[in-house]
């Protein structure tokens, strides 16, 4: 699914030249649920960026379900992260002035479906995450855990085969996270890879594997037990 | 990738967030109401500017001749002068003349086709000419004769009665007998006064009146008299190329010629024609500096309000490009935005268009406004906005996906 050889990233300025990256090296499979983890600046969020295709990187090799995205044009890029990538942002990123079926509305509209299709598809993810009688409502109506789910909504409505949530609970009590982390489970057990990086070790004791992170390079490699979710329902 | 365009979506977004729109939107009606009848008001103007006197205005002037002292007589010093300036070389003709067309001053009467104080006239302005009229001022006679030189005769001051025998113009023919062909009207009387006839013996082609503001502007009448007066104007025609050289040569001839008397105002046509439409250019100019002005505030307006919202919303946009949005998509994005808010305040431009125009007609006599400034002013101010928005919505594509996951 995901396959990153040597992958390198360099961050340079005038005066400093930063390694965010180092010889990264990381295989992901069909299916499964890796937890990141690691200090602050160890490189997660750089390594979540290159894996969603939002930054590009210095070296190396990647391989996103087969395909070399080495020398993807920005539009190809565009296209697919659209149709093979879900985001969930940390801080939700929901669109403010518009409602929640708009917002799931987005990433559709990119992808060139129907009307009715993209109604459909809407309709179904926010009846997936509980918040189908409430799409005409703003993302500030919302608490921060239901604006989660509608990103969550947003990033399933069209069906990628990978999910990449950056810190997914942050910015949520913990009740809400448990909510928001039994969800993210139950979209894996249907079959949707997800990549979760977290600062919380007991989220990430919670996937399948986890890689932790350190000065830019895979330090451990684990696979886990995922723990049951004794408050998830 | 075949995109969706947010139309729906940007709609509802702008009336959540509506005060920034709204007053971009006013000042794109507001600058298409003033635009438009700006532009309207200019054509019209230039259109004026553009009328042919009719005479040969590139190469005439005139100059003021004022004899005094007792021996002064002025019907051999006029034909003295007069063949002097007529055997100059690069002069094609010269006379004396008691107006000069477009000039702001001169010379009207009224005209009937029949005798009586109870008949239906029309104005026109008055030249006095004698033979050579027809070629110093640079008329076609298209109809009837050229005066002959027994028709000319030296009017005194203040002496009531008018030749038997007149030149008229074109217009001026078709004004008085608007039922037969104006070829027609050579031979015709008419009459000055309640019962002084006169006949027309010839038609020429364009004369206008000395006043350009006048509703009968192209009614003039050329009357076979030289005027008895110390102070005489004389309207010389010169070769093309001759006629700056003549001013100065023909001011001291004249002078030298007889030395009890002012050569004064020695004035081309063509600087009494920017003397005459001064305020038509004036008021061009100060329109077209505010529609230029105005436009520009627009379109700056639209670049701050677009390049505000893309500073606002860069997390936003990043997210938009995360979740698939090309930069062509955002760039649409932006712009259909722009549609939106223009054609608002354009299609409410187009209401306050009207309505100015229509009060325009009211308080100051305009015509109205023909129909295709509307298309036009839409259009222009539709593709201002597009071009206002296009640089800061670039700005906005140019937004890394990344910023997506940045916190801050």
């Amino acid at each position: 699914m995901l396959s990153m050889n040597n992958i390198n990233k360099v961050f340079r300025t005038d005066l400093v030249e930063t390694t965010a990256l180092r010889d990264f090296n990381l295989t992901i499979d069909e299916g499964d649920f890796v937890s990141v983890t690691g200090p602050s600046g160890s490189g997660k969020t750089t390594f979540l960026n290159i894996a969603g295709l939002l930054e590009t990187y210095t070296s190396g090799q990647y391989l996103l379900d087969g395909t070399d995205v080495s020398n993807l044009s920005d539009r190809q890029r565009s296209q697919l992260r659209n149709e093979k990538i879900g985001f969930i942002f940390q801080s939700f990123n929901l669109i403010p002035d518009l409602n929640l079926y708009d917002n799931v509305d987005v990433p559709l509209r990119y992808r060139g479906f129907s009307k009715q299709e993209r109604h459909k598809r809407i309709t179904q993810s926010l009846e997936r995450v509980g918040l189908a009688n409430r799409m005409k409502h703003l993302p500030a109506q919302l608490s921060g855990g239901q604006q989660q789910r509608v990103a969550i909504a947003r990033a399933l409505a069209g069906e990628p085969r990978f999910l990449l949530a950056d810190e997914p609970t942050g910015n949520l009590d913990s009740q809400m996270a448990k909510s928001v982390m039994a969800l993210l489970q139950e979209i894996n057990q249907q079959g949707t890879t997800i990549v979760m990086v977290t600062h919380d070790p007991e989220l990430a004791m919670q996937t399948g594997k986890n890689v932790f992170v350190r000065d830019g390079q895979i330090s451990k490699h684990e696979t886990l037990v995922p723990m049951a979710l004794a408050s998830n329902q | 990738m075949k995109t969706n365009l947010e139309f729906g979506p940007i709609c509802r977004a702008l009336l959540r967030n509506k005060v920034g729109a709204v007053l971009i939107a006013l000042q794109i009606a507001l600058t298409m109401t003033i635009v438009v009848n700006a532009i309207f008001i200019i054509v019209e103007r230039q259109g004026l500017m553009q009328r042919e006197s009719g005479i040969d205005e590139a190469n005439s002037f005139y100059l003021t001749s004022t004899g005094f002292g007792k021996d002064f007589e002025p019907k051999r010093i006029i034909d003295q002068d007069l063949d002097v300036i007529r055997n100059t070389p690069g002069v094609v003709d010269a006379i004396q003349i008691n107006a000069i067309p477009i000039s702001g001053g001169g010379w009207s009467m009224s005209l009937t086709t029949e005798p009586g104080d109870d008949q239906d006239d029309v104005s026109t302005a008055v030249y006095f000419v004698d033979t050579h009229g027809i070629d110093a001022l640079d008329l076609e006679v298209v109809a009837g004769d050229n005066f002959a030189s027994t028709d000319i005769r030296w009017r005194e001051r203040n002496q009531p009665d008018w030749p038997d025998k007149a030149m008229i113009t074109k217009a001026l023919a078709e004004k008085l007998f608007p039922d037969i062909p104006w070829q027609s009207v050579v031979g015709k009387t008419v009459y000055i006064g309640e019962d002084e006839p006169v006949i027309v013996t010839g038609i020429v082609d364009k004369l206008q009146a000395p006043w350009i503001g006048w509703s009968e502007l192209e009614n003039a009448m050329l009357s076979p008299e030289k005027m008895v007066t110390e102070s005489t104007r004389y309207f010389i025609r010169t070769e093309p190329g001759q006629r700056d050289r003549l001013m100065a040569e023909l001011e001291n001839t004249l002078a030298n010629a007889y030395g009890n008397r002012l050569i004064r105002n020695v004035t081309t046509v063509t600087q009494t024609r920017e003397q005459s439409y001064r305020q038509h250019s004036a008021m061009i100019k100060i329109l077209s500096t505010v529609m230029v002005l105005l436009t520009l505030i627009t379109a700056m307006g639209i670049v701050g309000l677009t390049s505000f919202n893309v500073n606002r919303r860069r997390k936003q946009i990043g997210t938009r490009r995360a979740l698939g949005a090309s930069k062509q998509a955002i760039v649409r994005y932006f712009m259909l935005e722009n549609v939106i808010i223009s054609t608002t305040g354009i299609l409410l431009g187009v209401a306050m268009t009207i309505g100015l125009n229509m009060l325009l007609i009211e308080w100051f006599a305009m015509t109205a406004l023909d129909w295709y400034y509307i298309p036009a002013g839409m259009a222009v101010l539709f593709v201002v906005g597009q071009l206002a928005v296009l640089g800061p919505a670039l700005k906005a594509a140019a937004t890394p996906p990344a910023i997506a996951t940045r916190t801050v």
